[in-house]
């Protein structure tokens, strides 16, 4: 009897991302667990990436086939910086984004990705992306292993899916810093409490706004200066920073 | 459980336990029903909810009255919901090997010697491992949506009100990101003095 | 391809199942009654199985009967449907199960108000103000969700009941045909014409 054998060329490597946008910011977040089945392959392995700075990349699910399209990404936009002058919109990366994934319909990067940034108008902005290119502008999202524990959650907290306004007011369209860092950082040590496949380091991305007020988070930043570190490399446009945390590694 | 869809969630709180559900009973994705009770009384401090296959809500529930009746009349006393999750667990596994398709979930409060009321939640899977929690306990289509939204709202020794509000909005976020639970919900609040049951106005699609 | 309805209005319920008896692609029967009166204020529309479903509906009228001889007063509408439910859900894990699909309607008597039970073969029980089994389900309930209303005169019911066969003769593919209507309120069970 003739034997079959197939090769699948894809895996899941768990993790979860998640990417919030406020008026004149946004967060992109990522854990830094790379597992496959039960074992962890290593307790860092980034997943959220600066493209420039104004945009950051996190992308999840086949490692390997994510760190071949932030590559891809980046090259990309280095092309389009030596043609052009200047680093690409964060609408346009978006729209990059779409062509890249759909350019491989057939043989799909196996990634989710959400692209946070600020616009050229300068509010903050989530971009999320399906593994074949659809996407849509939204204010948050979550991706990767732990969706399910982590959307509701947005919903209700950042949404504020379920809750009525006191009357005479209205939920805000958008949170302040500090409430959404918190909002983040919940949402991770909850996905790790309940999903093996997220836990080890949390990586957060802030991109802030041109010219934006840094009170808030300069009283972040001094509660946790051994954490953050900021990755801009011009000093008078939009302003990037990382802040590294300890998530539960069992 | 995809057959029929419907969630549980059961919390602790201080001096109280809360058990919620949603209403719908579905056919696949066909909606049936918008007033499917799973959450049933046991006792005045016990109840007890199924989620899972439709026909085995109801003959467990039938099952069980049946049995915590008899209970009753040997011991002449009410069951404590230690005992009765024990009794849910040998139920079930009396069908190990041809199972009813039900996750139970049992939320109740225990007397003290003292008097008190201590709380007591306990969920088991469909052969009675029972798993006696002492934060929240989650089952049905909806429970990793449940599991994401309860590790983040919930907090120890919330007082009934309180936990009103943390079991219901838990319940009504994570059912509306589940297409198979949701078309209405149903919370109950035990306390030593009263239950308080309340059906919660939701989404509907 | 069998579809039956029912709906429940002021004092009243309404039941209606189609009358065709289909081998395969073969119409054998254009008027056959798929709804047993099963007590003075209890109806039964049944479908599902050939052979299962008549073998069921008859086992199921002689035991309401023989409640009723023996405890002189007939099994109020609840109760029969819990009983109904309960031999399908013995049945499921029998070694020979009934697929059988039921809608139990009924006037209770002692409260004054009108029952309506959909069970399905697995034995799954549901209180509702209106149900439909078959195809006709993927039409009907919408419909009934927006049209229809538990204070409806008998009148106003019938109206709705046409809406849903006129949609199911529209756009199913098998038209099920003639309809077979009875109603039970407190004055009983009575067929109308339809």
């Amino acid at each position: 009897m003739a034997q079959t054998r197939s090769f699948n060329p894809y895996t899941e490597n768990g993790g979860t991302i998640l990417a919030i946008s406020g008026q004149d910011f946004s967060v992109i977040a990522g854990d830094t667990r790379q597992s496959e089945g039960y074992s962890i392959q290593t307790r860092y392995a980034p997943k959220v990436f600066r493209l420039t700075d104004r945009a950051v990349l996190a992308v999840n699910g086949f490692a390997a086939d994510g760190n071949m399209f932030v590559k891809k990404v980046k090259q990309r936009l280095e092309w389009y910086k030596h043609a052009h002058s200047k680093d690409m919109p964060l609408k346009a990366i978006a729209r990059l984004i779409q062509t890249m994934l759909y350019a491989k319909r057939f043989f799909p990067y196996y990634v989710y990705n959400i692209l946070g940034g600020i616009e050229e108008d300068g509010t903050g902005a989530v971009y999320s992306f399906d593994p074949v290119g659809s996407y849509e502008r939204e204010a948050c999202r979550a991706a990767g292993a732990a969706q399910s524990l982590v959307q509701p959650f947005l919903d209700n907290q950042i949404y504020f899916k379920n809750q009525v306004a006191a009357p005479g007011t209205t939920h805000p369209a958008h949170l302040p810093l500090p409430d959404v860092l918190s909002i983040v950082i919940d949402s991770f040590t909850s996905a790790t409490e309940r999903h093996i496949e997220v836990g080890d380091g949390l990586e957060v991305y802030i991109v802030l706004a041109k010219g934006r007020d840094l009170q808030d988070f300069e009283a972040i930043r001094a509660r946790n200066v051994h954490l953050t570190q900021e990755l801009t490399v011009t000093e008078d446009g939009e302003r990037i920073f990382v802040m590294r945390l300890d998530l539960k590694k069992d | 459980m995809e057959y029929n869809g419907g969630s549980v969630v059961a919390m602790v709180g201080k001096g109280c336990v809360a058990i919620a559900s949603d209403l719908r009973l579905g056919n696949q994705a066909l909606g049936i029903s918008s007033n499917f009770q799973k959450i049933f009384p046991i006792t005045d401090r016990i109840y007890l909810g199924l989620p899972g296959l439709a026909t085995d809500v109801t003959t467990l529930k039938e099952q069980f009255r049946y049995r915590v009746n008899m209970y009753t009349i040997k011991e002449e006393r009410e069951i404590e919901p230690e005992a009765f999750a024990h009794l849910v667990s040998s139920t079930l596994y009396e069908r190990r090997f041809g199972p009813y398709f039900i996750e139970p979930v049992m939320a109740g409060l225990t007397k003290k010697p003292s008097g008190e009321y201590r709380p007591f939640i306990a969920a088991s899977d469909l052969i009675g491992c029972l798993n006696f929690a002492k934060d929240f306990v989650v089952a049905g289509t909806a429970s990793s949506k449940l599991f994401g939204v309860a590790e983040g709202l919930w907090e120890p020794d919330l007082e009934p009100e309180d936990l009103f509000e943390t079991i219901s909005q838990t319940l009504l976020n994570a059912v509306d990101r589940d297409a198979y639970s949701g078309w209405g919900a149903i919370v109950h609040v035990i306390t030593p003095e009263s239950v308080i049951t309340r059906t919660l106005k939701g989404r509907m699609d | 391809m069998d579809s039956s309805f029912a709906i429940t209005g002021k004092g009243y319920v309404i039941v209606a199942a189609d009358m065709t008896a289909a081998r395969s692609i073969v119409k054998m029967q254009s008027n056959e009654d798929k709804i047993k009166v099963l007590g003075s204020h209890l109806l039964m529309a049944f479908s599902g199985e050939p052979g299962d479903t008549v073998q069921f509906a008859e086992y199921i009228e002689r035991n309401i009967r023989l409640a009723h001889i023996r405890n002189t007063y007939p099994l109020p509408p609840p109760s029969a449907a819990s009983w109904i439910r309960r031999e399908l859900a013995d049945s499921l894990r029998s070694r020979s199960p009934y697929a059988v699909n039921l809608l139990v309607a009924g006037y209770d008597l002692p409260t004054h108000e009108p029952k309506l039970y959909w069970i399905d073969y697995l034995g799954t029980m549901a209180p509702v103000p209106f149900a439909a089994h078959g195809y006709g389900s993927y039409f009907a309930l919408s419909l009934l969700d927006k049209y229809h209303d538990p204070e409806a005169t008998v009148d106003e019911g019938l109206a709705t009941l046409r809406r849903c066969i006129d949609e199911v003769s529209k756009r199913l593919i098998v038209t099920p045909g003639k309809f077979k209507v009875k109603i039970v309120d407190k004055n009983g069970v009575r067929e109308v014409d339809f």
